[in-house]
């Protein structure tokens, strides 16, 4: 082997190392830890938005990226929401987690409310208002399970040894548990969770009510922007932060 | 592939555009919440807009193996369910006339009749249409969540409304734009092809409720069956837009007739009343040779001769025109 052969076979060992490394070793140095402070206040005062304690808390922001085109009928999608500024609070037996972004556009409205009775038996049904909208949304990802290994796992909505739970909320369609273990597992679960919402000045101000999750549990998010389309893994993301 | 393959023949020159399959279809399927705007099955005027409007030239299906893109349509594309006023004018005794409302601005054969011109003379003809169960069905690979499926027994397309998260990849994927959002559930459904009654050996209620008894179903792969017969034997039904690439299992019998004035003595490729090219852009280059066949069938009964296709066209009874096999379905899955 010449010197040349060498040193691209050395470059290449460091390459992949280094790609092993990002893999397999546990919180790379690049992972923002969130501090999540304990208030005295009730999770529900939190939730609806007491300032006095959300002040307190240090505010994080978090660096989102589009999801790359995952089919290529897809139109393209520019960065209109680089930043998500994430508050992380304890109270009680709840961790509650406010998100807020810049969104000039929102995209919700208000469904009419589908009656109880058979349709069959109402004079007027409810009708579809528009099939071609999409709403905006948001979701915060944790390991279903702790880990061990202490591993992150993968971004890609977990694999089947490390499940997700996905605290889901969209701005028409209220708050939804998800579970997923691996990118098309993604399952609602039925469940919902406290969430409090506020749109205003072109900006959402989201908290969700998640369990005590322990410190050390990382946690992604992601926003969907109704206005660009955004569904499914059409979306922002953020790499995997750390819970205090 | 599906072990069998439930298809439909349409003969276009029975059609009379009554829309008595669109409201057995709609009684029978489309009556519940968030389903007002859909018609699984439709009757819409050629040449016209379609429903939706332009369906047939925004995209979706397939090119070289890939798929193609397409917009959504948008609810004006479709027409707004509208609804009458008719609590009030019977059961409150407001004198207001019954209106509807939204006012309607489009809708399904919103053009109805319009159809086109040919030199001095109009021409049009109605094209119903449902899910045409593709045999390479694109909104099937465009969904993520693999939430629609191709029945293996009898090639029937469906979408498991538990997996569908409403994402309408389906909808921009389908070139004839048959599947349709549904924002009360937030999923997405389209036509059926009426599993559950071809399950109990009756036929679909489209093809029941047919007047012009214009309908024919069976198994594709089944000898016997007049689809089988009419597609496969005599080769008089094509596929609509053979060019999307997903393989229609819905097929139609090109519209033929009336003649033109003045054509005395001129075959239906020389002198044809509807543009050969507008149904070469519906059915390819093939409907020349259908409806060259066509013509040959109906010069042997003016003859005083007996057409077999003719007679099968015809479809005098329910046995002749479907040929429902849930046993064989069922027996062989």
């Amino acid at each position: 082997m010449g010197i040349r052969e060498m040193s691209i076979a050395l470059a290449a060992g460091c390459l992949l190392s280094t790609l092993g490394q990002a893999q397999t070793s546990s919180q790379p140095a690049s992972l923002q830890s969130l501090p999540a402070p304990t208030s005295a206040a009730s999770s529900d005062s939190l939730l609806r938005g007491e300032v006095s304690a959300w002040n307190q808390v240090p505010l994080k922001h978090i660096a989102l990226h589009r999801t790359p085109p995952l089919y290529d009928t897809d139109e393209p999608a520019a960065l209109e929401i680089p930043i998500v500024e994430v508050r992380c609070l304890r109270a009680q037996d709840k961790l509650l987690v406010q998100l807020a972004w810049r969104d000039p556009t929102q995209d919700a409205v208000s469904l009419p409310e589908v009656p109880d009775s058979a349709p069959e038996t109402r004079f007027r049904k409810v009708q579809t208002e528009a099939e071609d909208r999409f709403f905006d949304a948001a979701a915060v990802m944790f390991p279903a399970k702790a880990n061990a290994a202490d591993l992150s796992p993968s971004l890609q909505m977990g694999d089947p040894l490390h499940p997700v739970q996905i605290y889901y909320w969209n701005a028409t369609r209220g708050a939804m548990l998800m579970e997923a273990q691996g990118r098309g597992t993604t399952r609602r679960t039925g469940q919902s969770f406290p969430a409090h919402a506020l749109y205003q000045k072109g900006q959402w101000n989201l908290t969700l009510a998640l369990p005590n999750l322990p410190a050390g549990t990382p946690l992604a998010f992601a926003v969907w922007n109704g206005s660009q389309k955004d569904r499914d893994g059409r979306k922002y993301f953020s790499v995997w932060q750390v819970l205090q | 592939m599906s072990k069998h393959q439930y298809a439909m023949v349409m003969d276009l020159n029975k059609c009379l555009g009554c829309q008595t399959c669109t409201i057995a279809c709609k009684k029978l399927w489309t009556d519940r919440d968030g389903t007002g705007y859909m018609y699984w099955n439709n009757v819409e005027t050629r040449p016209g807009l379609g429903y939706p409007r332009q369906w047939d030239r925004i995209g979706g299906g397939w090119k070289d193996g890939a798929l193609q893109p397409s917009p959504l349509p948008t609810m004006d594309d479709y027409g707004h369910a509208w609804e009458y006023n008719y609590e009030q004018r019977l059961y409150e005794g407001k004198k207001q006339p019954v209106m509807p409302s939204p006012e309607p601005k489009s809708g399904a054969n919103w053009d109805e009749d319009v159809g086109g011109w040919n030199e001095d003379e109009n021409y049009y003809f109605y094209l119903p249409r449902i899910c045409n169960h593709c045999t390479y069905p694109a909104c099937l690979e465009a969904c993520p969540r693999k939430a629609i499926y191709k029945r293996e027994e009898d090639g029937i397309v469906v979408i498991d409304q538990d997996r569908c998260q409403g994402y309408r990849y389906c909808i921009k994927a389908c070139p004839y734009k048959k599947i349709y959002f549904n924002e009360v559930t937030g999923k997405s459904e389209k036509c059926i092809f009426c599993y559950p009654r071809l399950e109990k050996g009756q036929v679909n209620a489209c093809a029941a409720q047919c007047p012009g008894r214009l309908r024919f179903v069976g198994l594709l792969d089944d000898p016997e069956s007049p689809v089988h017969q009419l597609v496969r034997v005599h080769k008089i039904a094509l596929p609509l837009f053979p060019e999307k690439g997903t393989q229609p299992n819905v097929f139609y019998v090109p519209p033929f007739n009336p003649p033109k004035g003045n054509n005395y003595g001129k075959n239906i490729l020389e002198d044809p009343r509807i543009p050969l090219d507008y149904l070469v852009y519906l059915f390819g280059e093939e409907v020349k040779d259908v409806l060259v066949r066509l013509e040959a069938e109906l010069k042997k009964a003016q003859d005083g001769g007996r057409s077999q296709v003719l007679q099968l066209l015809i479809g005098r009874d329910a046995e002749t025109r479907f040929h429902i096999r849930p046993q064989l379905v069922q027996i062989q899955v």
